[in-house]
């Protein structure tokens, strides 16, 4: 059977289908899950605001116009939602602890390839200083490099996502990386990334 | 040879320039080594972030959402009857002060046209005992028409009843009241002593 789309998922329910509902929540939890927690850097919070995504998707279910694609929209309410928490916690956000480095939880890792102990400590600072500085972006510039980056989404939907112009967009990736490419300069010279 | 400006070297990294204007940056970056490692670090950057792997919701996390929806849709209909409900009360409730309104109003209009009098003698002993006869004329002419022959130390003033003015000469029917004249003793009191003291 082929796998229906967002929209198809959608419609139904619209029309009150909540197994279409629970399709789309095994769906999109693990992208916005991931989306939340890399943009807030907080699990629980980003479960959390996950939870509240999900919840307003189905509020909404009955004003829902596909006019748009649906991960469009999702991401939408995503990003207010992650933009509103990085404003409302911006000098609340803990700084990652010595003993987890990666400032997540276990089960949270960067791909790995068996490295030696030195190895690993160099790795785990290595990831630490590439996190703190995607996440100390501005929020819009944070979003659009995520939501470019990891949640495949293009630029004129990261525009429509963001309410700015496609161009805007590009603008705002290439600050993004202009940012993080002289934050991480040190790295970059000497051959770590 | 001058280095082309960085944002055009990141549009070349991500592959958002057309074939032309990829194949010009090509060629400067055959002969220029610092643009040729400022495209490296952008590509490799982009390497780095790929790392970055997904977060796994918790076990619990669906649990949670479906839990969220089900208290959602609770209230949602506990606020829907409520929500008549209310609406209900409140227009009964408008109803009732609207009613309540209008009997208090026209049982104002009703007694202050038909008996002037009653009201002179319930609000004169009130006034007698905190305010001046000229203040209380003011407020009420017909409660402080002095007695016959009375001196006041003051021009009596002016007196009237609504927009009819009195004379001397006029029958006034509040007078016949024995309560109202006797207030009218003390009222004729009070300048009397206001003088003494002012002396």
């Amino acid at each position: 059977m082929a796998m229906e789309s967002d929209l198809e998922l959608m419609l139904r329910v619209r029309a009150g289908d909540a197994a279409s509902f629970e399709t789309l929540l095994r769906r999109y939890r693990l992208p916005l899950v991931s989306f939340f927690h890399r943009m807030v850097r907080d699990p629980a919070l980003a479960e959390d605001l996950a939870q509240e995504a999900f919840l307003r998707v189905y509020r909404a279910r009955e004003r829902y116009q596909p006019e748009a694609r649906f991960t469009t929209w999702l991401y939408r309410i995503a990003t207010n939602l992650a933009l509103n928490a990085i404003r409302d916690r911006k000098d609340a956000v803990p700084e990652p602890s010595d003993d987890d480095p990666d400032g997540g939880p276990a089960r949270e890792r960067f791909v790995d390839s068996k490295p030696t102990a030195e190895q690993q400590l160099l790795q785990d600072d290595r990831r630490r200083l590439i996190r703190q500085a995607v996440q100390s972006l501005p929020g819009n510039q944070r979003a659009a490099v995520i939501l470019h980056k990891y949640q495949e989404v293009d630029y004129r939907q990261i525009a429509t996502i963001l309410s700015v112009s496609e161009s805007a967009v590009k603008s705002l990736l290439f600050r993004a990386y202009e940012t993080l490419r002289m934050r991480l300069e040190p790295l970059l010279r000497e051959g770590q990334i | 040879m001058k280095c082309l400006d960085h944002e055009r070297l990141f549009g070349y990294a991500h592959g958002l320039l057309g074939e032309q204007k990829a194949a010009e940056i090509r060629a400067h970056l055959a002969g220029c080594s610092p643009c040729r490692l400022i495209v490296e670090h952008y590509q490799r950057l982009d390497a780095a972030l790929e790392e970055w792997k997904p977060t796994e919701p918790s076990a619990w996390f669906d649990a949670r959402v479906r839990q969220a929806v089900e208290a959602q849709e609770a209230r949602r209909a506990a606020s829907g009857s409520w929500g008549l409900e209310w609406v209900r009360g409140l227009a009964l409730a408008s109803l009732g002060v609207l009613v309540i309104a209008g009997v208090a109003w026209l049982t104002y209009r009703h007694r202050s046209v038909s008996t002037p009098a009653t009201l002179a003698t319930q609000q004169a002993p009130q006034m007698a005992t905190t305010q001046a006869p000229s203040e209380v004329a003011k407020l009420n002419p017909v409660a402080v028409t002095p007695r016959q022959g009375e001196k006041t130390g003051k021009p009596a003033p002016e007196l009237q009843s609504g927009s009819t003015a009195l004379g001397e000469d006029e029958d006034v029917g509040a007078l016949d009241d024995y309560d109202l004249v006797a207030n009218f003793d003390v009222l004729s009191e009070i300048p009397k002593k206001n003088a003494g003291v002012a002396n």
